[in-house]
C-alpha cells in the first residue's frame, strides 16, 4: 500500500508541475496587462507602460517569473492581483470555501438521491418504477443548467419571492445553485447506478446470497452495492472535476463569490497571478480527489492494494 | 408616588422611548446599489474604471467638483486663479474640513496627494499619465497652494474633479501603509467607508460632518453583480434598489417597465459609438467610399428599432454634452442611391467584400452591426462581421492596425471635453489611431491644447469636428443613453450622465 501511495503521490506532483507550467506560459500569450490597466487612459507613453510592467513584475524573463511563482506556492503566496493589488491568497481563501461548499453540497445531494433511485430502478427493471425513474432522469439531463437557473430565479425569487436570486448569505441562498447543478448530476448518476447495479445483480454470488436466504436489503446494500462501488467511485471522482468546471457558469448566474467568479474577472482583466492561482488550486483539487479515489479503491477492494 | 402613577409614568416612558426608537428606525435608511464590477482597490491612483468612480465619488472629494448638471463647482478648493498665462494655478482651500478619521484637511494633504500621484506610488498605476501636466505643487500657507504646470492644460480643472486627483489623508496612509489603504479607503466625502468584501460588495455609511452637509441616507451598500439578468432579478425581488449603467441591456428595459415596483431612469451619456475606417489601405482608403458607407446606413432606423429610441444620432464622434460639440453639424442623411453613385465613381464593383471588427460581448452592438451589414448589402457590398474578445480588440488588434475595413469604437471620455476624444482618435501616432496621419489635423489638435481662453478653444474643437466629418474618418452611429433601473422606493434620484452618482439627496421609503 505504501509503495502504491508514494507512486501515486509522485505522479500527482508531476501533473501539477506540468499544469502550472503550461498555464503560466499560456496566460502570458493572452496579452499585456499594462495595456489592459491603462485602457481607459488617453495618452499613455511607452515609458508609462514600462513603469507599470516593472511594478507588476512582468518585465522579468518568463522562467524567473515561473520560479517565483513556484517558490510562493510552497508558502501559499500567489503574489498580488494586478487589479488593485490585493494579495491573491486573500482572494482565494475567501472564494475557495464558497466553491467547495457549493460543490460538496451538490455532490452530496446528487449521491444521496441517485443511489437509492438507481438501485430501485435496477431492481424493478422494466416495470413502471424503472420507467418513471428513467423518464425523470432523461428530463433532468435535457435541461441546460443556465436555463434551469434562470427559470428557478423567475419562479422562486421574482414570482414567489421565497429565495434570494443571487449572492451568498445564509442557507436559503444555497438552495437554487445547488439544486440547479444537482438535478443534472443526479440524472446522470441514477443511470450509472442502475446499469452498474444491473450488472452486479446478475453475478453468481448474488444468487448464492439470495439462496442462503439473506434479506433483500442485505443482498442489495451489503453485497451488491459494495461490488458495484468501484466504477461508481471512479466516476464520482471524475465528475467532481467536471463539476468544478461547470460551477463557473452557475457562479456567474447566481453571483456566487467563488473561484469561478474570481477566474472570470481575472480572464477579462488579464490578471495573471489570480488566474494562475485559481487554475493551480482547481488542478490541485482535481488531482487530490483522484488520489483519494485511488486510496478508496484500495480500501474497498484489497486486491488493488497488492497489485 | 402611588402604584397607579408609577404605572402611568412607566407607560409614558415606554411610549416616548418606543416612539423615539421608531423615529430613529424610520430615519435609518439604506440604499443598495448594483454595480457591475469590483475595481479591486479603492485607492484613487490604482484604477481607471467607471465602476470605481461610481462608488468612490461618495467617499472622496477633489479640489473641484462636477455635479449632476456637469458644471464645474468648488470642491475642497473654494476658488482658483490661473497665473503666469495658465502655467500656474493658485487654489484657496476650504477651511474646517476633516477626513473621516478627524485628520485635518489642508495644503499639506493636497501636496501629499499629488506628490504621491506623480511619485513612486503613482508610477505603478494608470492614473499618472492623466495629470502629467503637473510639475510641482507648492504650499504657500495652510490653505493656499500653487500648482506649477509644465504646460497649460485647459482640461486640468475638470480632471481635478475625478479619479487620481481625489484628496487622500497623509497621516492615515503613512501610519497604515498603502496596502491597508487599498482596502480601507478614506477621504473627506459625504460617506465614509464601513466594510469591503472583495468580489461581493462595499458598504459605506453617512459622514455627518461633511462640509456640504450630512447625506440623507444612513447607509449605502454596493453589491458587485456583473450578469445583467441577475442584477435585474435582484431589483425585481427588492433586494437591490438601483442598478447603475452599463448593466441594463436595451432588451431588458420592458421587463423593468412592466414591473409595478420599478422604473427606468435615463439620461444622455458621454458614450458614443462609431464604426471607424481603415483609412490607410483597402477600399476605405478612398474618401468617396467612406462617405458612401455612411450614406448607405440608416442610423436613425437602427436607433428607433434596435436601440428602442434610447440613443441620439451624432454628426461627429462626441456626445451633445461634450465641450466642442457643434450643434449646427448634421449627420449625413440616409441616401442609398447617392451611396451607390459614390461607390460607382470610386470604381467599386458590386459584391466587394468588407470586414467589420466588433467586440464580441455586447449583444446590442452585435445586432447593430448586423443591421449595418444588411444596409451595406443593399448598396452592393458584402460585409462580414468579425467579433473579438473585447480586450483583444482594444489592446492587440486596433493599436497594431490589424483591423478590417471598419472597426467598432465606443468612447466616453469622462472629462466631457472633445480634446479627450479627438486627440487620441486622430493625432498621428496615438494608440487609437493606427491608420491616419494628417499634418493639418495634427496642428489643429495641438493648437487648442495650449489655449486657456474657453471660447477660442471651443471654436477650434468645433472646427476639428467639422474637419474630421468632412474627411469621413468614421461612421458616427449614435450617442447611447445611460440607463438606470430604479425601485420606486427610491426618492429624489437624478440620473447622471457619467455614472458618478453622489447619493447625498436620495432617500429610500
Amino acid at each position: 500500500m505504501a509503495n502504491f501511495l508514494i507512486k501515486r503521490f509522485l505522479q500527482a506532483i508531476f501533473v501539477l508541475l506540468a499544469v502550472t507550467l503550461i498555464v503560466a506560459f499560456a496566460i502570458r500569450l493572452t496579452g499585456d496587462p499594462a495595456l489592459m490597466l491603462t485602457q481607459g487612459a488617453g495618452s499613455v507613453t511607452e515609458a508609462d507602460l514600462m513603469m507599470i510592467r516593472e511594478a507588476l513584475g512582468i518585465n522579468k524573463p518568463f522562467f524567473i517569473q515561473y520560479y517565483e511563482f513556484l517558490k510562493g506556492l510552497f508558502v501559499f503566496d500567489f503574489g498580488r492581483s494586478f487589479m488593485g493589488g490585493t494579495p491573491v491568497a486573500d482572494l482565494i481563501s475567501k472564494s475557495l470555501p464558497a466553491t467547495l461548499m457549493l460543490a460538496a453540497s451538490v455532490m452530496f445531494v446528487s449521491i444521496v438521491i441517485s443511489i437509492p433511485l438507481g438501485i430501485k430502478a435496477a431492481v424493478s427493471k422494466g416495470k413502471w418504477g424503472d420507467q418513471t425513474i428513467r423518464i425523470l432522469s432523461l428530463i433532468g439531463l435535457s435541461f441546460p443548467n443556465f436555463w434551469l437557473a434562470l427559470m428557478l430565479v423567475l419562479v422562486f425569487s421574482i414570482g414567489l419571492q421565497w429565495l434570494p436570486p443571487s449572492g451568498m448569505d445564509g442557507f436559503t441562498s444555497f438552495l437554487m445553485p445547488a439544486f440547479t447543478m444537482a438535478i443534472i448530476l443526479t440524472a446522470t448518476n441514477v443511470r450509472l447506478v442502475r446499469s452498474s447495479m444491473l450488472e452486479t445483480l446478475q453475478a453468481q454470488y448474488i444468487m448464492v446470497a439470495r439462496a442462503k436466504g439473506l434479506s433483500e436489503n442485505t443482498v442489495l446494500y451489503k453485497h451488491a452495492l459494495r461490488n458495484c462501488a468501484i466504477p461508481l467511485i471512479t466516476y464520482f471522482g471524475l465528475q467532481f472535476g467536471g463539476l468544478l468546471g461547470g460551477i463557473v457558469v452557475i457562479e456567474r448566474v447566481f453571483n456566487w463569490p467563488g473561484l469561478g467568479t474570481l477566474a472570470f474577472d481575472a480572464v477579462s482583466g488579464r490578471d495573471y497571478p489570480v488566474l494562475q492561482a485559481v487554475i493551480t488550486i482547481l488542478s490541485m483539487l482535481i488531482v487530490g480527489v483522484n488520489l483519494l479515489v485511488d486510496i478508496a479503491y484500495g480500501l474497498i477492494d484489497p486486491r488493488i492494494r497488492t497489485e | 408616588m402611588n402604584k397607579k402613577n408609577t404605572f402611568k409614568t412607566a407607560l409614558k416612558t415606554f411610549a416616548v422611548t418606543s416612539s423615539l426608537a421608531m423615529a430613529s428606525f424610520s430615519f435609518a435608511s439604506t440604499l443598495t446599489v448594483s454595480s457591475p464590477q469590483d475595481p479591486g482597490s479603492w485607492d484613487p491612483i490604482d484604477t481607471f474604471l467607471v465602476n470605481w468612480a461610481a462608488v468612490a465619488t461618495n467617499m472622496y472629494d477633489g479640489l473641484t467638483y462636477r455635479g449632476p448638471d456637469l458644471k464645474l463647482q468648488p470642491g475642497l478648493a473654494t476658488s482658483w486663479e490661473p497665473l503666469d498665462e495658465g502655467k500656474r494655478i493658485r487654489f484657496t482651500l476650504r477651511e474646517g474640513v476633516t477626513f473621516h478619521n478627524g485628520e485635518a484637511f489642508n495644503s499639506a494633504s493636497v501636496k501629499f496627494t499629488f506628490d504621491r500621484l506623480m511619485g513612486d506610488e503613482g508610477r505603478k498605476g494608470p492614473q499618472r499619465s492623466n495629470y502629467s501636466a503637473i510639475d510641482t505643487v507648492e504650499i504657500i500657507d495652510d490653505y493656499t497652494i500653487d500648482f506649477h504646470l509644465k504646460a497649460a492644460d485647459p482640461v486640468l480643472l475638470t480632471k481635478l474633479a475625478g479619479y487620481g486627483a481625489m484628496i487622500v489623508p497623509p497621516k492615515y496612509i503613512q501610519e497604515n501603509g498603502e496596502d491597508f489603504f487599498n482596502t480601507h479607503p478614506m477621504g473627506t466625502g459625504p460617506f465614509k467607508f464601513s466594510s469591503y468584501e472583495p468580489k461581493v460588495g462595499i458598504k459605506l455609511e453617512a459622514f455627518g460632518n461633511h462640509w456640504g452637509g450630512a447625506p440623507k441616507l444612513t447607509n449605502l451598500n454596493y453589491r458587485f453583480i456583473s450578469e445583467p439578468s441577475t442584477a435585474v432579478a435582484e431589483l425585481q425581488s427588492g433586494r437591490v434598489d438601483l442598478v447603475i449603467p452599463p448593466t441594463i441591456p436595451i432588451g431588458m428595459i420592458t421587463t423593468i417597465e412592466k414591473d409595478p415596483n420599478l422604473t427606468i431612469a435615463t439620461t444622455i451619456s458621454p458614450t458614443v459609438y462609431a464604426l471607424r475606417f481603415n483609412t490607410r489601405d483597402g477600399i476605405t482608403k478612398d474618401e468617396r467610399v467612406r462617405k458612401a458607407l455612411i450614406y448607405g446606413v440608416d442610423r436613425q432606423a437602427i436607433i428607433d428599432s434596435i436601440l428602442g429610441g434610447q440613443a441620439a444620432p451624432i454628426a461627429s464622434f462626441q456626445s451633445a454634452i461634450s465641450f466642442g460639440e457643434d450643434p449646427t453639424m448634421k449627420p449625413l442623411p440616409y441616401d442609398p442611391s447617392k451611396a451607390m453613385q459614390l461607390l460607382k465613381a470610386a470604381g467599386i464593383q458590386p459584391g466587394t467584400k468588407l470586414q467589420i471588427d466588433i467586440r464580441g460581448n455586447n449583444a446590442t452592438f452585435n445586432e447593430v452591426s448586423q443591421a449595418v451589414a444588411s444596409y451595406l448589402q443593399v448598396i452592393g457590398l458584402n460585409a462580414t462581421i468579425k467579433p473579438y474578445e473585447t480586450n483583444v480588440l482594444l489592446n492587440d488588434i486596433i493599436p497594431a492596425g490589424k483591423t478590417g475595413e471598419m472597426f467598432q469604437q465606443s468612447w466616453g471620455g469622462w472629462t466631457l471635453d472633445y480634446d479627450n476624444t479627438a486627440y487620441f482618435m486622430y493625432h498621428t501616432g496615438e494608440k487609437w489611431n493606427p491608420y491616419d496621419s494628417d499634418p493639418e489635423l495634427d496642428a489643429l489638435l495641438e493648437s487648442q491644447r495650449a489655449i486657456t481662453d474657453r471660447d477660442k478653444r471651443e471654436e477650434i474643437l468645433k472646427s476639428i469636428a467639422n474637419y474630421t466629418s468632412n474627411r469621413a474618418l468614421e461612421m458616427p452611429l449614435y450617442n447611447l443613453n445611460a440607463i438606470f433601473g430604479v425601485s420606486k422606493r427610491v426618492k429624489n434620484f437624478t440620473p447622471v450622465p457619467d455614472s458618478r452618482l453622489r447619493l447625498t439627496d436620495v432617500t429610500v421609503e
